[in-house]
């Protein structure tokens, strides 16, 4: 079984490249992007467009090249100055946290590529759309081909309630409108806030207990051993509390939520 | 041996000197009567005597003792000072007031006992706020106040009184009556050191006076030698006539 | 006698509220959960009114407290810091923050020998956003931490229990047991010096060291709250006003009193910030619901 996967991870990496490698397309290789998320970063490079981006934010840490490229801030403040200077061709902005931005540049007419993806199917859209946009659509098309095939829904009959954590102060969880949502309903589990519709809402901790997940995923540093009043929750008594799994994997809407999926269904159907 | 005694008394805030190498005493008895023109040094002078202010330099005894070797606490068991005006942001009622004349001889959680109320009692009575007892102490006129805040002093048992302009803001009334209260006390042994803007007042009262003029001592004596034309003309810059008072025959200023 | 009856059993009604009221049907652990919650919010509740009902006095100002004077945010910046810096609440740095604060505060109010009780809150205002931008600083190099920084803002008592900082609450409850005991013995200064300090300075009492203490202690309790449950805003500004007109001005009545009215003040916020919701609000924002409409009263008065 485990080899199996190995072997289904190789050769989709395979696969992937050959795309990059050998696709013919051409684009105008002087066309500017400034991108704003650290997804749609990641996303560029897997269309072989990194070479186009010529601003990114300090967040966007992957590929190991993005970091060579010219920053213009953080996530939540960039530098509009520091963005008209490399005079783009496109900006790829993040709603709803990079509005006040998004209205700056339009004000300078600077044209914008809106990246807010909700679910699995928005992600697919938007790599389709930015593929259009850079005139690389086929190169889009293979990697979301890529990403389908390797994020297949689990067929069971053995639903497991998960409950993802963000933050322990406030505890901050993820409802119905996220892409995680679904890639935790693909793997096989569902999430026990699946019926709150803000994306990352503030819960209490009276709720959690109630609602007993069996499997809880931490995507922060702390601890969820020795809380008061959790100690009869399933997940905890059961030992199947996970921390250690990548945060970039699964909440970065981009090509690497393929390995998240990979350890979410891991863990689930454990 | 003096009540207090101050000697070479310096004191300054930043670099304006207030009070200029003053020496004074306040002897066992006395009814003694400060004056001066405003901002002659005659308050602060009085805070010195009582330890709320420090000198600079020179020292002050309280009864042959340096004052600054013993506690705050000791000294208000020997000394009570009653400033010019009290604002009472709290509306106690007028006993709480009293008894809070009390507090040098209470230790922390010590309740009240018999002898504080027994002092209070007699404290009250003296200043004759007895029938205010109960009432809030701000719903009293400034007058009736004031006697509260005698009375507290008076609680507190002390050998030596000193009174910031005590009648000042206060009709004529209420002036006789803390004036008169003041003489009874001294009467009972009390010593005290009155700080006056009123020269007619001082100089009914007042066994003696001490003038205090730019931080130095102008004169010191009784009111009959002390106050005169001459005096007022140098220190007031003012043109007077002075008579007698025709009961007690003490100088009194008319303009 | 028949007052001090009324306020423990609204105070006994409060906690059974606390512990009744929720989202959920009651079983043992909610029950463990809702009993910290409400050891927490009396614990709290009660110090932050008890250090206004000592500032109030100390400052003989009715409109001192540790959120208007500036300490509370004094707290939050240092916090913040912590949050920042090391990834935890620091109970020292909030201390030191509140501290801080609090002298710069008390410094810029002080004149020779007495304090401008107008200048003491304008000085804390101008302290308070001061706090706030270098805690808007941290949020925005932060990124991470800025709902837990935000959350420690407004104050919240539905946090997580657990090993690290179930430590610090006992030190809390502890801590804020024994200062209240030892706090309690100046209930004599702090109704003298209610009438100016000169006269508290000729009844006998060491003011600097008076102070000193008070301000240090009050200090310590508000560093120590706020790092478990943020700055709560306006309940050291109420309730001691309210203690005041149940009990009368002495404070061996004041200091008890607003203790447990701040305790059953912040257990009613509470169960209602959980009620008015579907989602879990920060108390901070009912109790300042409630405070500034009380504060703008005092002031105009």
């Amino acid at each position: 079984m485990f080899l199996h996967r190995k072997l289904f991870v190789i050769i989709g990496c395979l696969i992937l490249l050959g795309f990059i490698s050998c696709a013919q397309e051409h684009t105008n290789s002087s066309y500017r992007v400034v991108s704003l998320s650290p997804a749609m970063t990641e996303m560029l490079f897997s269309l072989g467009a990194g070479d186009k981006i010529v601003g990114v934010t300090t967040y966007c840490d992957f590929p190991p090249q993005a970091r060579k490229i010219r920053k213009v801030g953080d996530f939540s403040n960039p530098s509009i100055e520091r963005i008209v200077a490399l005079k783009p061709d496109l900006v790829i902005v993040n709603l709803p946290e990079q509005k006040r931005i998004k209205s700056e540049l339009d004000k300078l007419e600077i044209k914008t590529f809106i990246s807010s993806p909700k679910s699995l199917q928005d992600i697919y859209k938007e790599l389709a759309a930015i593929g259009d946009t850079l005139g690389l659509r086929r190169r889009a098309d293979s990697v979301i081909n890529y990403m389908k095939q390797n994020i297949q829904t689990v067929r069971t009959s053995d639903r497991k309630s998960v409950y993802v954590e963000i933050s322990p102060k406030p505890l901050i969880t993820i409802g119905a409108a996220t892409f995680l949502n679904d890639l935790i309903n693909a793997a096989g589990g569902t999430n026990i806030f699946e019926d709150l519709e803000k994306d990352y809402p503030v819960v209490g901790q009276e709720t959690v207990i109630r609602r007993n997940p069996e499997i809880i995923i931490l995507l922060h540093p702390e601890d969820a051993s020795g809380r008061t009043g959790w100690q009869n929750i399933q997940a905890i008594k059961n030992d199947r509390v996970f921390k250690n799994l990548n945060p970039d994997h699964l909440m970065r809407p981009g090509p690497r939520l393929v390995d998240g999926f990979r350890e979410l269904k891991r863990i689930i159907n454990d | 041996m003096n009540a207090l005694e101050a000697r070479s008394i310096q004191f300054y805030y930043d670099k304006t000197q207030i009070i200029d190498n003053i020496s004074m005493s306040l002897s066992r008895g006395e009814f003694l009567g400060i004056i001066g023109p405003n901002g002659a040094g005659k308050s602060t002078m009085l805070r010195l005597l009582c330890g709320i202010l420090r000198p600079k330099q020179g020292e002050i005894q309280l009864f042959g003792k340096n004052l600054h070797e013993q506690s705050q606490r000791t000294i208000a068991q020997n000394i009570a000072f009653v400033p010019q005006e009290t604002h009472f942001a709290l509306n106690f009622s007028v006993e709480d007031v009293v008894l809070m004349g009390r507090y040098p001889y209470k230790r922390p959680f010590q309740p009240e006992d018999q002898k504080d109320h027994t002092a209070v009692e007699h404290a009250m009575n003296a200043a004759n706020v007895e029938q205010f007892r109960n009432r809030p102490i701000n719903s009293l006129s400034s007058g009736e106040r004031q006697r509260v805040v005698i009375a507290r002093a008076l609680a507190q048992a002390p050998r030596i009184l000193l009174l910031d302009e005590p009648t000042s803001h206060l009709d004529l009334h209420h002036q006789h009556t803390i004036m008169e209260l003041l003489e009874r006390l001294n009467n009972e042994g009390i010593s005290i050191a009155v700080v006056h803007h009123d020269l007619n007042l001082a100089s009914l009262y007042c066994k003696n006076l001490i003038l205090i003029h730019a931080g130095k001592i102008y004169a010191e004596g009784k009111p009959a030698g002390l106050l005169n034309k001459k005096m007022v003309r140098e220190v007031y810059g003012i043109e007077v006539t002075i008579v007698s008072h025709p009961e007690k025959n003490v100088p009194q200023i008319f303009l | 006698m028949t007052k001090t009856i009324a306020i423990i059993i609204i105070f006994l009604i409060a906690i059974a509220l606390g512990i009744l009221v929720g989202p959920t049907r009651l079983d043992s652990e909610i029950l463990q959960l809702r009993l910290s919650r409400v050891v927490l919010g009396i614990f709290a509740g009660g110090i932050l009114a008890f250090c206004g009902c000592l500032l109030q006095g100390l400052f003989g100002n009715p409109l001192v407290e540790p959120y208007t004077l500036g300490s509370a945010s004094g707290a939050a910046l240092g916090a913040s810091l912590g949050i920042f810096l090391f990834g935890a609440i620091s109970p020292i740095l909030a201390f030191l923050g509140s501290l801080g604060v609090g002298f710069f505060v008390y410094t810029i109010a002080r004149i020779e020998g007495g304090l401008l009780r107008d200048r003491l809150i304008l000085a804390g205002v101008v302290m308070s956003f001061l706090c706030s931008s270098l805690v808007m600083i941290i949020m925005v190099l932060g990124g991470r931490e800025l709902y837990e920084i935000l959350y420690l803002l407004m104050g919240y008592l539905g946090i997580i229990i657990n090993a690290t900082n179930r430590v610090m609450i006992i030190a809390l409850i502890a801590i804020s047991i024994g200062l209240v005991a030892f706090l309690y013995r100046y209930h004599r200064e702090l109704d003298i010096i209610s009438q100016g300090t000169e006269t508290a300075a000729g009844l006998g009492i060491d003011i600097q060291k008076f102070s000193l203490v008070v301000f240090f202690s009050s200090a310590l309790l508000v560093g120590l709250t706020v790092s478990i449950v943020g700055a709560i805003g306006f309940v050291g500004l109420i309730i001691p006003h309210v203690s005041k007109l149940l009990f009368g001005p002495k404070h061996i009545r004041n200091l008890g009193a607003s203790f447990l009215l701040g305790a059953t003040f912040l257990l009613f916020a509470d169960t209602l910030s959980r009620v008015i919701t579907v989602y879990e609000l920060p108390v901070g924002v009912v109790t300042s619901l409630v405070g500034v409409p009380f504060f703008i009263y005092l002031y105009k008065r």
